[in-house]
């Protein structure tokens, strides 16, 4: 089903599949920036896989991308104001928990959403992602313009039809506004960390993973734009999303927090 | 039995070409429809492409790695009898069900 949550920005929506999986929530999917539902999780065969086994899939469309509403204002980016999309799309299918799946600016919600509302999520898979600041040497004024990283993928999902440049370049500026921290992380849910081993935009994941307590999969011969599709990713996301669940991570601290 | 190819579709996007990441399945393999068949890498991303057959494999055309076409063939399928009505597909038998245990929020 496709539809559309009218909060302060409109939210496009798929909300798909049975949701009869053992020992599963329904699965929250998280694109990446610049991408939509359809390019990062569709296409690239996820979301018949998370079908085939029986999960419920919630799949969003973040503000700026896809069908939903572009502001123009950077401050309609922040990543609190992009989790609130989530929480508000979760309160109002009546979903108590997911098990979240981000991709790059994706995982980046994820670590947010269950950082900030640890009670919402069950488990976090994080794909494409590490601790680096993705947008150093990006001049965010006019993130197109300059030779960094971020500066070449902006330019090529800028490209994309549909995309809107101007939506994208204030979501950047947005989402640099809050740099990364690795200090706090979530401590209730498990997190899984999944990124091509090719992948510069997940530079420092091992150590990430590491000091997060979490495990770290790393896809070889495959790199940022690539490993989303990877069958070795699906297999682990599977796997992760479907064993049997050891007690949250605080409880087994002995009810910390 | 009934031999069909199948060629790399148009993508959209004008996009002519892709690069083969990766078979999900081999010659010999039984592969249902819409079941995964190759991951491809175009120039703007990754796909993975569904068997439009129900069938076996009989043969892989482009190896990993490999650049195809818009039109090129992929992989030829010998296409199961009665191949218009869907067919069964083994059901993974192993797979064990777990019974749920959800902690209540701790709140």
């Amino acid at each position: 089903m496709h539809a559309t949550l009218y909060g302060d920005a409109a939210i496009h929506y798929v909300d798909d599949g049975p949701g009869g999986a053992p020992t599963s929530s329904p699965v929250l999917l998280l694109h990446g920036f610049g991408s939509n539902f359809e390019l990062n999780w569709n296409r690239t065969g996820w979301s018949n896989l998370l079908v085939s086994e029986g999960f419920r899939m919630i799949g969003v469309d973040l503000r700026g991308h896809g069908g939903s509403g572009r502001p123009r204002e950077d401050d309609a980016y922040l990543p609190g104001v992009l989790v609130a999309d989530l929480v508000l799309l979760l309160d109002e299918l009546g979903v108590e928990r997911v098990d979240v799946l981000g991709y790059s600016m994706g995982s980046r919600l994820a670590w947010e959403l269950a950082l900030i509302r640890p009670e919402r999520v069950r488990r976090v898979v994080m794909g494409g992602f590490g601790p680096r600041d993705p947008f150093a040497d990006t001049d965010l004024s006019d993130p197109g313009a300059d030779g960094s990283p971020f500066g070449a993928l902006f330019r090529a999902v800028a490209e994309l039809p549909d995309n809107d440049a101007a939506a994208l370049a204030a979501c950047a500026r947005g989402q640099a506004a809050r740099p990364f921290t690795s200090t706090p992380a979530p401590l209730r849910a498990p997190l899984f960390f999944v990124a091509g081993e090719d992948d510069e935009m997940a530079e420092g994941v091992e150590r990430l993973a590491h000091d997060s307590d979490a495990a770290v999969l790393r896809v070889a011969r495959r790199d940022h734009r690539t490993a989303i599709a990877a069958s070795a990713f699906k297999k682990a996301v599977v796997e992760f999303l479907t064993t049997d669940a050891p007690a949250d991570r605080g409880a087994a601290a002995g009810e910390a927090g | 039995m009934t031999e069909r190819t199948f060629t790399l579709p148009d993508l959209g996007e004008g996009l002519v070409e892709a690069r083969v990441l990766e078979w999900r399945v081999a010659p010999g393999d039984r592969v249902g429809r819409n079941e995964p068949l190759v991951e491809l890498e175009t120039a703007k991303s990754a796909v993975e492409i569904p068997s439009p057959h129900a069938g076996v494999v009989t043969r892989l055309h482009v190896e990993e790695d490999q650049l195809v076409r818009v039109g090129d063939t992929l992989v030829t399928f010998d296409l199961e009898r009665d191949s218009g009505i869907v067919g069964t597909v083994p059901e993974e038998a192993e797979r064990t069900e777990r019974r749920v245990r959800l902690r209540p929020p701790e709140e």
